[in-house]
């Protein structure tokens, strides 16, 4: 690996300590490897020193010393990114997790300003107050940031109704490489005024600033919610089913697709006899209570349609919960069935659906590995579990198998990732999903952060930032 | 990551768990240690701890698990057990971070020596209950509680009453031995500084038509496994397995009051020692309340109703990780107690909350709690002991074990 990057220095720290407190600095071994390695299964990197900012003016200090003096900082909110936002480069783990209260609650507006450090279910539960809440829903969401849903835009179970994190964000303050602090976005919901920069910004992993404080919009609780399982004899007569219920425009709030394997796995977690059959969908719909039975009749009956064995629809909160709870386990869950495992973030429009799905079955059988499919198929979104069980020989192999999937789903206008980013995983596809459009991509990152400081093999090589 | 490296026989038991965790985090949310203002360092919070195993274990981590640093961080995890519920890759964290502490536990000589005689200790204390409450209270006693097991000096060791529970069981003149048979493990707590309680369980019962005995037992041992002292735990573990299998031979089942004794037998004594006598006591071991429950449901016992009579149910940490929180719930309704439930950890987890390290931590843990328990301002019911204690102490509400409101509305029917 070339050296572009200076490791932290005695004298560094001395600064950092002087900056920041030295309770907020921490060069521990174990504190080192903790920050450095995310939800995501690859290797275990090292970074220097951990830093805790406890504001803005902190940030601020903290990238103007680091860009003089060639440090990398990689931002860390929850740590529960999928697809290894680590630091390659060593340098500086900038921990956002002490900048984590609400600043102010627009509730006539319907919006909150945050910093970025606060924790998804935490901000929910305190806007439950004001009955209001911030929908995009991912499965970390009780442990990731609002600065890493930002940096991500992460989305979950709800996006088919409520859309991802960047539906969300009206603006927010940020900090560029060199400490230069800016606010971009506004707090209204319309916006036509040039350049729409803060879109830009959201989904760049850490690689083109640090989110400080960040204004979301916000939608008032559903006064009632209900969810719906239905259990299909064919992965073909699920797929169908999902995609005429999106077709028809049926206000649901989610629309999951489990395939016969990876319902097996729920089924043992949770201690449920689900009905013998090769596809679950789980579909909620939210409003008034008369609303909320329209729509789940109205899905119910494209169900029966298209052959479901059977339909369950949950009685009460604590059934819903326990359904959705068992839904959001999926991916850990497979962890006990098959020790190494390689999932995918797949996104295709949805009249691919069912060949997506047939083709990573293709696929597997290919190469001869197990493959399971889960994923929030009402807005395209494929999650693919690749099972190795104990045999880690096979990781190359199935990462070569996910690799074809990728390239046809990029093929047939589809995305590599949906919801997880890039990361340090997906970088060998950018020049495939984005063509000419990936030297636009590195001329900015270069004109934002030319010395390559921010989150340095994150989404690029380092090698084509600094040429 | 490879695995390359182990370290004797307790580490490699970790191996298999510690790489099933996908470092989701979920552990974290429910962590009542990882939600306080040091938790901002992620080597003090639950994911933090198996990441540094598997950094360990992938030559990432070079520090032994043995070093102070290292057992700092795992000192974090007071076993409240709250993440087995919710790791979905099955993670037995718990265990993980006891086997870590053992492996320097057991080079700690007095600590050893002291742990694993606690239960004698109490026993000799209980024999002199007024010299050994005024010796403990008094600055002497306190100072040697501080140097010998860590306790900080601003707890109020609890009280040893005039008479054990085994004591009194023994001397009482009436006893009724026809009827169902339960064998009563009753645990240090309710023995020597909740004797009342254990009374109130014996005499009731009896009125219900058991006949109860206490059969020769040790303390549950879950301090010694928070401790890190496995060996030690699973020796009195073997002790009270022995007993309780002669009991259930001679037709009795187990009867227990305290969460910690209910686990000790449903979980950690099976999980551990993996035989099939610990199986059977497994299998036969009810807490009261359950018994309760299926008496009030079965037509044995009729509950007077208590309907408009508001109390918090505290939900304690050992009572989610037992599973008994629908079984109390179900046996309150019957009764028709307006019940609010408040699921907040108070901190104490038995020994943790009273250590002179974690003291502040523990009030900070548990701060929330209180707050709300005082806002309510109603009378307060949880099953853990130590819960109870803690409340109490921080709160100046009253806090009586579920049974106990149970007990006072009981008729049987004829």
């Amino acid at each position: 690996m070339k050296t572009y990057f200076n490791k932290v220095s005695r004298s560094d720290l001395e600064f950092f300590e002087k900056l920041l407190g030295s309770r907020n600095v921490s060069t521990s071994e174990e504190e080192l490897v903790v920050n450095s390695i995310d939800a995501f299964q690859g290797d275990f990197y090292r970074a220097d020193v951990v830093l805790w900012p406890e504001t803005t003016e902190h940030v601020v200090e903290i990238l103007r010393y680091a860009d003089q003096h060639r440090i990398p900082v990689y931002p860390r909110g929850g740590g529960t990114g999928l697809t290894g936002t680590v630091p390659v480069y060593g340098g500086i783990v900038l921990s956002m997790l002490k900048m984590n209260k609400i600043v102010e609650v627009y509730e006539e507006d319907m919006q909150v300003t945050v910093e970025a450090g606060m924790i998804y279910e935490k901000l929910n539960k305190e806007l439950e107050k004001y009955g209001l809440f911030f929908p995009p829903d991912p499965s970390s969401g009780s442990v990731c940031t609002i600065g890493g849903m930002v940096a991500s835009n992460s989305s979950g179970l709800k996006a088919v109704k409520y859309g991802t994190t960047r539906d969300y964000v009206l603006g927010f303050e940020l900090v560029f490489a060199g400490g230069r602090k800016m606010k971009l976005g506004s707090r209204t919901f319309k916006y036509s005024t040039g350049y729409d920069l803060a879109r830009m910004m959201i989904g760049s992993q850490g690689t083109l600033g640090v989110f400080t404080e960040i204004t979301l919009r916000l939608r008032k609780l559903p006064q009632d919610f209900k969810t719906a399982l239905a259990f299909f004899p064919t992965v073909e007569s699920a797929v169908k089913s999902i995609c005429k219920i999106v077709r028809t425009g049926l206000d649901v709030a989610a629309l999951e697709f489990v395939d016969e394997p990876l319902i097996k796995n729920i089924s043992e977690y949770k201690k449920i006899s689900f009905p013998e059959s090769k596809a679950m969908v789980l579909v909620e719909a939210h409003g008034s209570a008369r609303y909320v039975e329209d729509v789940l009749e109205g899905c119910c009956n494209i169900f029966r349609e298209n052959d479901a064995v059977d339909i369950w629809i949950t009685r009460d909160r604590e059934e819903r919960e326990f359904f959705w709870s068992a839904r959001r386990s999926v991916y850990p869950v497979s962890l006990r069935h098959s020790r190494y495992l390689v999932i995918s973030d797949l996104v295709v429009p949805i009249s691919k659906l069912l060949e997506a799905v047939l083709k990573t079955y293709a696929i597997a059988e290919k190469y001869k590995i197990k493959a399971s499919v889960i994923g929030h198929f009402g807005d395209g979104n494929i999650h693919v579990h690749w099972f190795l069980g104990d045999n880690r020989e096979l990781l190359p192999i199935a990462h070569k198998a996910n690799d074809e999937l990728a390239e046809w789903v990029i093929d047939v206008g589809g995305a590599v990732s949906g919801e997880h980013g890039i990361g340090t995983e997906k970088k060998k596809f950018m020049k495939l999903q984005h063509g000419e459009a990936y030297d636009l991509m590195l001329q900015i990152k270069r004109l934002l952060d030319p010395k390559c400081i921010l989150s340095p093999g994150v989404i690029f090589d380092v090698d084509e930032v600094i040429q | 990551m490879t695995i390359e490296k182990h370290n004797g026989e307790y580490l490699d038991l970790l191996l298999q768990d510690v790489f099933k965790c996908v470092r989701c985090g979920f552990c974290n949310s429910v962590c009542p240690t990882s939600n306080i203002s040091i938790s901002y360092m992620g080597s003090r919070t639950s994911r933090g701890r198996i990441v540094i195993l598997q950094a360990y274990f992938s030559n990432i981590l070079n520090k032994p698990i043995e070093s102070d640093e290292i057992q700092e961080a795992f000192d974090y995890c007071f076993g409240c057990r709250r993440c087995l519920d919710i790791c979905p890759a099955g993670v037995k964290i718990p265990q993980i971070v006891w086997r870590v502490k053992s492996l320097k536990a057991r080079k700690r000589l007095l600590h050893r020596f002291l742990f694993s005689n606690y239960g004698l200790l109490e026993k000799i204390c209980s024999k002199m209950p007024k010299l050994s409450n005024t010796f403990l209270s008094s600055s002497l006693g306190k100072t040697m509680l501080e140097r010998l097991y860590g306790i900080d000096r601003r707890v109020s060791f609890p009280k040893f009453y005039e008479v054990s529970l085994e004591s009194w069981f023994r001397r009482r003149r009436f006893q009724n031995s026809g009827g169902r048979k339960l064998s009563y493990f009753v645990d240090v707590f309710t023995n020597y500084h909740e004797v009342d309680l254990g009374i109130e369980i014996v005499t009731t019962l009896e009125k219900l038509g058991y006949s109860i005995s206490i059969p020769p037992q040790k303390e549950a041992g879950t301090i010694l496994f928070e401790e890190g002292l496995i060996e030690e735990a699973l020796k009195i573990a073997r002790y009270n397995i022995e007993n309780l299998y002669k009991s259930i031979v001679n037709g009795s089942v187990i009867l227990t009051s305290s969460p910690a004794a209910y686990l000790a037998l449903k979980k950690d004594y099976p999980e551990f020692l993996g035989d099939e006598k610990s199986r059977i006591v497994a299998d036969n071991t009810f807490d009261v309340l359950e018994l309760l429950l299926r008496d009030v449901e079965e037509g044995r016992v009729k509950l007077d109703s208590r309907e408009g009579f508001k109390i918090t149910y505290h939900h304690s940490c050992f009572t989610k990780a037992s599973g008994l929180t629908k079984t109390i719930k179900r046996l309150l309704s019957y009764a028709e107690y307006d019940l609010k439930e408040v699921d907040q950890c108070c901190g104490i987890a038995g020994l943790w909350g009273m250590k002179k390290k974690h003291f502040d931590q523990a009030i900070e843990v548990g701060s929330g709690l209180f707050s709300e328990l005082k806002n309510l301002a109603i009378p307060v019911t949880s099953q853990s002991e130590t819960c109870r204690l803690q409340i109490r102490h921080n709160t100046g509400i009253d806090v009586k074990h579920p049974f106990q409101y149970i007990s006072e509305i009981i008729e049987p029917r004829p």
